[in-house]
Parts: structure tokens; sequence; C-alpha cells
């Protein structure tokens, strides 16, 4: 493990990482202030990375503006995703017990992945070239240009998202619902309101991942995948904890891209090697984190001894 | 659902607690074994759903008592059928043994695999339980890719029973049957009696059933050793029936249809799973089979073909958990109340 190889692979792990932190953030919002895990939340990355370039090849106008209009397109059909989740599915059940829930986003999650997936095949897509492929060389480091950019772009977001929860109203209206529903409902602040928005938002966040690595990888039918990745961050950072999931994020793409790829390449066990071994190692961090500390990093610590 | 038929006073518990206590029950039952025992004369080419079916509700049963009685959500029932398949595999292939062993090997290993992936249990409940059977799930999918051949190349001998090779469907059959029934019978004594009343106060509430004196360590380390023992054996017989097993078989969708199995079914009854397997087994092979008539009705279909399955079992997971939580059983029981009662409502 050489400090080039360290280097180089903290760099496209951060840059990895805060896609996964953007994503990760839904995730953690949307537990946070509706209880509910959404296993769902791979498939509206999947959502969000089919819509946006569907309708970037449908459009007939110069690239860039193509693209921006279904950027905004795709975000707005996000937000109209999450409202209806919201209203047809989950409001029935509420106060129903944990499994029902679970069991029903990931029947959601069929759902969407079989309509994106039946509407547009499941082969690799990729977006019409919006922002230049090369590569840029940091003395002697290599990192793929599209994964400055889209870094740059998620930084931006998680800026914003953290801005808009702590001055809007709808922002605020969400932090005291998540920190304690039933005196928020008591203070005039709508519970149905704050679930629907809280699923619009997390819906958002998941489609601009799902943007966001179309441009980077392509789109194909096993992106949701990175909803897993995602949940390993969360879990990691704290389920009901904001700045832990997105912190998680970014550990999870380091650690991947540094010891997965390490793994992967130079580790034989018994006469194995471990080819493919990135794939699972946020798996190998969420059965680590839930053994030693079930809380996570920054998570509430709710202890209940048996 | 109190309703008894009139005239019919239980003056014992032994009759009180009789798996079938009604004259209804006793007569039907026997009619559904005779009709299981004589369904190859009547099935003929279709009898592989039968056996399918008979499969995967054996595992089924197996999670509707970790997961439906016991409370402990697991995503990685196929995780415990894998483990089966390939122990089974193993000591038929590497070490000669007979099929009969084999099963029995694979349902004592998945016994113990479960005790110790069920240790978390005590640590770890609700979301972390099942967040954490879904690593266990992915960890062992990856294992079975990188040890025992990965992807559908493993080939299992056919099993063999007393120097009779079983090769065919209705041979296979017979040999299913019994286990099957017996499965079903064992979880249902099991469920009315010590254990499963002890499982049943575990999910309500662990707390209460601690100070109640149930055991936790115990019950929650039993359940899952039962539920991943009944995934293992039908990991076995699968084996043994499929005669290739590969790493494709065992994924979590296949853990997400147990899932869909048992809330189909109804969770917490002790025929839920059987109906479930059952018409999870019946819809996938169905949507295979209309498929291709609705893709030449309707060519622009052809492309959404592929994903209907999923859309439909979401949709249908999705309103059945909204309309009707208690599953088939419970639409059969409220169908045998309104029957009892017809014509009045009341």
């Amino acid at each position: 493990m050489t400090l080039h190889f360290v280097l180089e692979g903290t760099l496209v792990g951060l840059a990895v990482g805060s896609i996964y932190a953007l994503i990760a953030l839904g995730f953690a919002l949307l537990y946070k202030s509706t209880k509910i895990l959404n296993l769902a939340h791979g498939e509206m990355v999947l959502f969000g990375g089919y819509l946006a370039i569907a309708l970037t090849r449908s459009l007939d106008l110069p690239v860039w503006m193509a693209f921006a209009l279904a950027v905004a397109g795709t975000l707005a059909a996000a937000a109209a995703l999450g409202f209806v989740v919201e209203r047809g599915i989950m409001r029935p059940l509420y106060g129903q017990s944990l499994l029902s829930v679970i069991i029903v986003t990931l029947a959601l999650g069929y759902i969407i992945r079989g309509l994106m997936v039946g509407l547009w095949g499941g082969d690799t897509r990729q977006f019409p070239p919006v922002v230049p492929t090369g590569v840029v060389r940091l003395g002697d480091l290599i990192v793929p240009q599209v994964g400055i950019y889209s870094a740059a772009v998620a930084l931006v977001l998680l800026v914003g998202f953290s801005l808009f929860f702590r001055y809007s109203l709808v922002g605020i209206a969400m932090r005291a619902a998540a920190n304690e529903q039933l005196t928020a409902s008591a203070l005039g602040v709508s519970l149905k309101r704050v679930f629907a928005y809280a699923w619009a938002f997390a819906a958002i966040a998941a489609s601009f991942g799902g943007i966001l690595l179309g441009l980077w990888l392509g789109v194909n039918f096993a992106l949701d995948y990175v909803g897993l990745k995602a949940l390993a961050a969360v879990i990691l950072g704290g389920l009901d904890s904001i700045p832990g999931a997105i912190l998680g994020g970014f550990i999870i793409g380091v650690l991947e891209n540094i010891l997965g790829a390490y793994i992967d390449a130079h580790v034989v066990l018994f006469g194995v090697t471990l080819h493919g071994f990135k794939e699972i190692t946020p798996f190998v961090v969420i059965l680590l984190v839930l053994l030693i500390r079930p809380y996570g990093l920054f998570g509430t610590e709710h202890i209940e001894r048996l | 659902m109190s309703v008894r038929p009139a005239g019919d006073f239980k003056t014992t518990y032994v009759r009180d607690m009789a798996l079938l206590d009604t004259v209804f029950y006793r007569v039907g039952f026997a009619l559904l074994l005779a009709a299981l025992l004589a369904a190859p004369l009547v099935l003929g080419r279709y009898l592989f759903l039968l056996n399918t079916i008979g499969i995967f509700a054996l595992g089924a049963v197996g999670l509707s008592l970790l997961t439906g009685f016991a409370g402990q959500i697991s995503l990685g029932h196929s995780a415990f059928m894998a483990i089966g398949a390939y122990a089974s595999w193993y000591v038929t292939t590497r070490l000669g043994a007979p099929f009969p062993a084999a099963l029995a090997f694979a349902g004592a290993a998945t016994f113990a695999v479960g005790a110790i992936v069920g240790l978390p249990s005590l640590r770890i409940k609700g979301l972390y339980l099942a967040i954490a059977t879904m690593a266990f799930q992915f960890i062992t999918e990856y294992v079975v890719i990188h040890t025992a051949g990965g992807m559908g190349g493993t080939v299992v001998p056919s099993a063999s029973l007393f120097g009779v090779q079983i090769r065919t469907e209705t041979q296979f059959y017979y040999l299913l049957l019994p286990i099957w029934v017996a499965g079903g019978v064992f979880a249902a004594n099991l469920v009315r009696g010590r254990v499963g009343l002890a499982l049943m106060a575990v999910r309500d509430r662990d707390y209460a059933a601690q100070v109640l004196g149930v055991n936790l360590l115990r019950y929650k380390t039993l359940a899952f050793a039962l539920g991943a023992s009944y995934a293992g054996v039908a990991g076995s017989l699968f084996a043994h029936y499929n005669r290739v097993i590969g790493a494709e078989h065992f994924t979590i969708l296949q853990s997400i249809d147990f899932i869909a199995m048992i809330v189909i079914g109804g969770l917490t009854s002790i025929w839920g799973p059987h109906l479930g397997a059952a018409l999870v087994i019946l819809l996938n092979q169905g949507l295979r089979y209309v498929t291709p008539s609705l893709v030449t009705l309707l060519p622009t279909f052809a492309r959404a073909a592929t994903p209907l399955r999923e859309i439909v079992f979401g949709a249908l997971l999705i309103g059945l958990l909204i309309w009707e939580p208690g599953g088939l059983a419970m639409l059969f029981r409220k169908l045998k109340r309104y029957m009892d009662l017809w014509p009045f409502p009341h």
C-alpha cells in the first residue's frame, strides 16, 4: 500500500463519498422526521438517474440546455414522487408495525425499479457529453474530471440543505418535528405536512445523487445498490444524525476506495483471492458498527439492557 | 373469531387445544391430505409447481416462526437456504454421504449457524436487526460466489433413498410430501406449546417476557436456529431437486420473496406460509406463462414485460398491507365466518 495509492484512493473516495453523503442525507432526514427506514431509497436514486438521462436525450435542444431542463424536470418529478408515496402508501400505514413499513418500502422499491427498467431497459445508459470527460492531474495523482464537478455540486447541495434546515420555516418545522413530534404538533406544526416534505426532500436528494452518479458512471438497473451504501453511511454516522450521515458518506467512499480496493487486489485468504471485496465493504462496515456501536458515531444513544 | 358450531362443547383442555378442533377442520384436513397424495395423478406435467411450492413453503414456515411468531425481522432468509444447499452438496459429493444424512446435516448445520447469527439479536433489535441480517445475506452471497464455484455452476447429485434414485418429479414429490407435512405439523405444534407462547411473548414485548421468566437468550437464539433450520432443509431439498445450484438462486431478492410469502399468507397463522408460498410461486409461474401471449397481443409491451413480475409483486404487497394486514389466512377466516352465518349478517 504505497502512499500514492492511499492519496489517490482518498481523493477519488472523497469525490464518490460526497455523492454518497448527499444520498445518505436524504436517508437520514427521512428517518429522523418519520422514523421510517426507506429501503426504496436506492430505487429513488435509480429513478433520478434514469429520468434525467431520458429527458436529456428526448429534448431537442443544445446539450447543456437540455441537461439543465432535464435536471429541473427530474427534481420536480422526484418531489412529486415523494408526495405521492407519502399520501398514497405511507399515510394509511402510520402506526403500523415496523415489519409492515419495512416491507412496504421494499415493495415500493420493486415498483419503481420495475417501472424504470420497463420503460427504458436494464442496460447501462449514459448522458450525452454534458461535462468534459478528461482527468485532472494533481502532481502525479489522477482524478477523473467528472468526479471533481460532482463533488463540487454535492458539496454546494449539502451546504444548501443545511442552510435550508437552519433558516427556512419549513426546515425549522421539520427539525422541530424530528426533535419531539408531540410537542411540535401541539405548537401547531402540521405533522402530515412535515412527513410529506420529508419524503419529497429524501426523493430529491436521492435523485440528485442518481444524476451525479449517472454523469460519472452511467446508469443501469443495478444502481439501486448505491442505496445500500448510503444505508451503510447512515448506520455509521448514526441513523438519526444528519451531520453523521454526511460524514459517514465520505468515510464509506474513502474506505471502499482504499481498503476495499487494496483487499480486492492484494489480499489472498486461504488461497482464495478476495476479488470484488470492494462491493461488500459497506456491509462489513455495517456489521462492525452494529456489533460495536449500534447507534453510530453521532446517533442518539438509546440504551436498553436485557 | 370465536364462533363455534352449535353443540360443540369443549369439556377438556386437550380438546380445547387440539390443532383440528372441529369436525369441519378434521374432515377438511383429511381431504387435503388425500388430495395432496393423489395430486401427481391429476397434475401431470404441472407437478413441478407443487414440488416448488412445497420446498419454498418449508422455508417460509421457518421465516414465519422467526418473524411472525418471534417478531425478529430477517432479510437474510435465503442465505440460510444457501448454507443448507451447499452443506448438502458438500456432504454428498465430497464425503459421499447418502441423501438422508445430507438432509439431516443441512438442517443441523443451519441450526447452528442460525443460533450464531441470532446472537446479536440480544443487543440490537428492530430496524438494526433487519439491517444486520441484510448484511449477513450479502456477505453470504459473496462467500458463496468466491468459494463454492459461484454463479450457476455447482452440480448436485440426485437424491437416493433406499437404493432408489429419485429422478422424476413424481418420485421427488413423494419424498418431499412427508417432510413438508411433518414440518408444517411440527411448527403448528410448536406454536401452540410452551415454546410458541414464549416466542409470542418475546415478540409482543421482550422486557415483559423476561419479567415473566422467559429466557430471552434461549428463545431468541432458538427462534433464529429453528427458522434457519427450516430454510436449511428447504435448501437441501432444493439442491437435490434442481441439481444445479448457484449464487443466483439465493439472492436478497429470494429473501424478499420469502418475506412476501409470509406477509401475503398471513404473518401469525400456521397456514400462512403455505398459502403465501403457493400464491407467490403460482403468480411467478403464471406471469411467466401469461407474458409471452401478452407480448404477441401488444408488441410494444415487450420491454415492459421483463419487470412485470416486480411491479405486480410490489403492488400486491402494498395493497395487502394497507387493506388486509392479516393476509390470505385472515381472508379465509373472514370468509368462513361469513359462510357460517350466511345469509344473516350477525
